[in-house]
């Protein structure tokens, strides 16, 4: 064989590994979502059942978690994740829009902004355990209690970077020209902005909303020692209050066959919750201007 | 002409918008806001290093060095979550890093057009799942699975006194050093796959069509062409990829069995500072037990900090993540 | 090309009779940051007239048009001296009120720019910010403006679509009616027609036309037929100045400057 059909061969070989690979990776990526999927709906669907397997049970949706042994859903903790995740929201949606507004329209490329910017973007990254040991610290432990307004605190300092980032990303995408077509009739900044650039971009900033929810509805580490747990049905959000994400952990870590049922259909619930809003929140930014 | 006197334009004049007042006011309440993100991290880390401060007042350097952890004794010594942290997160990285370039390759060169978008979302949706279901099925499905399959073949192929034995002792159950490291590659693969594909994309198509004109197969478009034009912003999604690994809490949790001390072999017991710190943290009695929780924090703080700070810097230069 | 004769002056900027003149413009400078882009501009704008500002790409006609209305201030950086005056008033100084000035000069853009709100609100929104008006008073302005803009045929029976769904020209109209319904003095429109077919072309121009007998107009373009067509004055400007202004009929046919005569009759530009 002569040296260039060597070369050709070993050529065509090397394409052959590497494309294969890729079609492998892609193929293992694949699986794992798969495979992920079919647990958490063959496991977690059978506490939407009834125990003997015939027709639905809305028991989780209307009974508070057991006692180990007897009945019980998880009302209390879907009410309290709901209590907080909104909580949370209200608070980083306003600091988010906020701040990314000032990132997009009036910092720009000043010294301060790009300190914020890049800092939003380490608060965006980092741990969120972290996220609760700094709300235990400065909530829990001067109060001297677990309060489900110390996991809305943590879970709004998650979201409030997330929305901050995708305000400030389509703010920046708005024409100058629909800024300045709005000054140029004598419209102050602050007008501007609220009835025209935010308006023109709304879509986005709904988009960058929903997947800071789908992000918190999820989180459990802050919430470890922030809201805690609590057994029964409260609506004080002063005290230790109930949430998904915990309960889950704990019951999944239980000995009880019952708890463990209650954990897969919470986190099938979650993992639903969660996809649907990021579904959602990708449909909303694709849709094309109304026209 | 009357251009000495004040101009009528001037800002009571009578066709004055509520404008410039306002105007003020508005600026003032974003600045307000994105001072408080700014804040809130100066908090965070004033905050980890007050409450970590006992801690290392009374360990010393010690802290840092000992793999000591023993509640009973009140003796603690951070080294042992440390060195799990880095080794699942490095780990991790080493599964996922080939993995998410396959796919993002994958999805930019070799996908058929129809299957292009929903591969793609299903990846992307993947990197949605909430960490809680990764730890899940790590223990309930993974673990079993991979003990059965992985762990104990390995195991019984071990012949005793090699290196080889010493690396694969273990329980076999499945959790562990190595399944926390592969659950959390399956958790940063999506997220990378979806990071490095959009790098990808932004690969001038000029570029690469001139490449495969002159006949290069695609691994060499690949890899001479497509990966150069990338690379520092491939190596900043590495290291937010990384930032997660390393940060990581409930996948972890759920399988790394939960043991203190330094990990012997790939199969041993372990635990991450986000682990120890998620088990004990609300159990914790005593103010040295608290103040070490803490001080791991600003540990892993300080080092997950550092990485995104290396990602931030490198993405910045390559496209705007 | 440097066919710079001793007979021909390197520029010539003729004097309007005061009475006439809407805006004076006197020994304006412009900077974005260091670099200079308007030189020592000397020249005056008629009432009820439309002037025209012609030259090639990047000589400045913009950069003119938005220092009228003061646009320019939204950007840190970017400064002018010298003195604007409306109706004898100088508008650069300090203390102008911008916001109001600008109600006072309307300005329509390049590309469309309609708000994401309906056609309706799109006219109403300035008209909204510094009169209050009672319904009825409000819908009559703004059928007004949109009959002004020669749009109104085609939207009276879709006002509470959005603005968005109207086609370029439309939308283009739908900024001019927007932009005469707060009644300014001055109409600014900086290329208005770039974006535009031949059609909608010729239906803006003909609104602008219309809109003389009110206003004053200047209009920047880099369309030399349409310069002809509409104004009355036209300037030419090259490498931030203003070479040469005059009748626009004398402009176009008979040339002072070397320069002007180049680019008109297609030598350069």
């Amino acid at each position: 064989m002569s040296a260039f059909a060597k070369q050709r061969l070993s050529r065509r070989i090397g394409e052959g590994v590497f494309l294969t690979f890729c079609w492998l990776a892609t193929g293992v990526a694949l699986l794992a979502l798969t495979a992920i999927m079919w647990s958490l709906i063959s496991q977690g669907v059978g506490g939407f059942l009834k125990p003997d397997g015939g027709g639905l049970d809305l028991a989780i949706f209307t009974k508070s978690t057991p006692a180990p042994g007897s009945e019980g859903g998880l009302l209390n903790a879907i009410l309290g994740s709901l209590m907080m995740c909104a909580l949370a929201m209200l608070g980083a949606v306003v600091v988010g829009v906020l701040a990314g507004t000032w990132l997009s329209e009036f910092a720009r490329d000043s010294r301060y902004g790009k300190v914020v910017r890049f800092l939003n973007d380490v608060l965006l990254s980092a741990p969120s355990i972290l996220v609760g040991l700094f709300v235990y610290e400065i909530l829990v432990a001067p109060l001297k209690g677990f309060s489900g307004l110390a996991g809305s605190v943590a879970l709004g300092l998650i979201a409030a970077p997330v929305i901050t980032r995708t305000t400030e990303d389509v703010l920046r995408l708005q024409p100058t020209a629909l800024r300045e077509a709005s000054v140029a009739l004598g419209a102050p900044v602050w007008r501007t902005i609220l009835a025209v650039i935010w308006k023109s971009a709304q879509g986005g900033m709904l988009t960058g909303a929903l997947l800071a929810f789908a992000r918190i509805s999820g989180e459990t580490a802050p919430l470890l020692f922030t809201a805690l747990n609590n057994q029964f049905l409260s609506l004080d959000m002063t005290k230790p209050t109930a949430n998904l994400p915990v309960v889950i952990f704990n019951y999944a870590l239980s000995a009880y066959d019952d708890w463990r049922r209650l954990a897969w259909a919470g986190a099938l619930l979650i993992a639903a919750t969660v996809l649907t809003v990021t579904i959602v929140a990708r449909l909303i930014a694709r849709e094309p201007r109304r026209s | 002409m009357t251009s000495a006197t004040p101009a009528p334009l001037a800002a009571d004049a009578p066709r004055s918008a509520r404008g410039t007042g306002l105007d003020r006011a508005f600026e003032a309440i974003c600045f307000g806001a994105a001072t408080f993100l700014l804040v809130a991290l100066g908090g965070l880390i004033v905050s980890l290093a007050v409450g970590g401060w006992p801690a290392f007042a009374h360990f010393g350097l010690g802290f840092l060095t000992s793999a000591e952890w023993d509640p009973v004794q009140e003796i603690y010594g951070a080294a042992g979550a440390v060195a799990g942290t880095l080794i699942t997160a490095s780990l991790a990285l080493l599964f996922a890093l080939p993995l998410a370039l396959g796919v993002a390759i994958f999805l930019v060169e070799l996908c058929p057009a129809p299957l292009r978008r929903p591969i793609g979302t299903a990846v992307e949706l993947l990197a949605g799942i909430p960490s809680i279901v990764y730890g899940m099925w790590g223990l309930f499905v993974f673990a079993p699975w991979f003990a059965k399959h992985i762990q104990v073949p390995l195991m019984m192929s071990a012949k005793p006194g090699t290196i080889w034995e010493a690396i694969t002792t273990g329980v076999p159950n499945g959790s562990g050093i190595l399944s926390a490291s592969l659950i959390l590659a399956i958790m940063i693969l999506p997220f990378m796959a979806a990071t490095l594909r959009e790098l990808f994309l932004t690969i001038p198509p000029q570029v690469r069509e001139s490449a495969y004109g002159l006949g290069s197969t695609t691994f060499e478009v690949i890899r001479k062409v497509s990966l150069p034009y990338v690379r520092t912003g491939a190596i900043g999604a590495v290291m937010l990829g990384l930032g997660r690994a390393l940060g990581e809490t409930m996948a972890v949790t759920f399988i790394i069995g939960n043991a203190h001390g330094f990990p012997n072999s790939l199969f041993a017991s372990g635990s991450t500072i986000a682990s120890t710190i998620a088990n004990e943290f609300a159990e914790a009695t005593g103010v040295l037990h608290t103040s070490s929780l803490i001080a791991l924090g600003l540990v892993l703080f300080i080092i997950t900090f550092t990485v995104l700070a290396l990602a931030r810097v490198l993405i910045g230069r390559q496209a705007n993540l | 090309m440097n066919a710079q004769t001793d007979t021909q002056p390197e520029t010539a900027v003729l004097d309007l009779p005061p009475e006439t003149v809407k805006l004076a413009i006197r020994d304006l400078n412009f900077f974005y940051g260091a670099k200079q882009s308007l030189f020592d501009v000397n020249v005056s704008f008629a009432a009820n007239a439309v002037t025209a500002l012609i030259g090639p790409s990047g000589c400045g006609k913009s950069t003119l048009l938005r220092t009228l209305n003061r646009m320019y201030s939204l950007y840190p950086g970017q400064r002018a001296t010298g003195e604007v005056l409306l109706d004898g008033e100088d508008i650069l100084g300090p203390r102008v009120n911008v916001a109001a000035l600008r109600a006072r000069i309307g300005m329509v853009f390049q590309k469309p720019t309609p708000f994401p709100m309906s056609i309706f609100d799109n006219v109403a929104y300035g008209v909204r910010l510094y009169e209050k008006m009672s319904k009825p008073d409000l819908a009559n302005r703004v059928e007004e403006s949109l009959r002004r803009a020669a749009l109104w045929d085609e939207v009276k029976d879709k006002l509470k679509e959005s603005g968005l769904g109207l086609s370029g020209g439309q939308q283009q109209r739908l900024c001019v009616a927007r932009g005469i319904a707060v009644k300014p003095e001055i109409l600014l429109l900086d290329e208005p027609a770039s974006a535009l077919d031949p059609i909608s072309t010729a239906r803006l121009e003909e609104t602008i036309a219309a809109l003389k007998s009110e206003y004053t107009v200047v209009i920047v373009t880099h369309n030399m037929g349409q310069a002809a067509r509409l104004s009355d004055h036209t300037g030419f400007m090259y490498l931030g100045k203003l070479v040469e202004f005059g009748e626009t009929e004398q402009l176009f046919t008979n040339p002072v400057t070397t320069r002007a005569r180049d680019y008109i009759t297609g030598r350069f530009g």
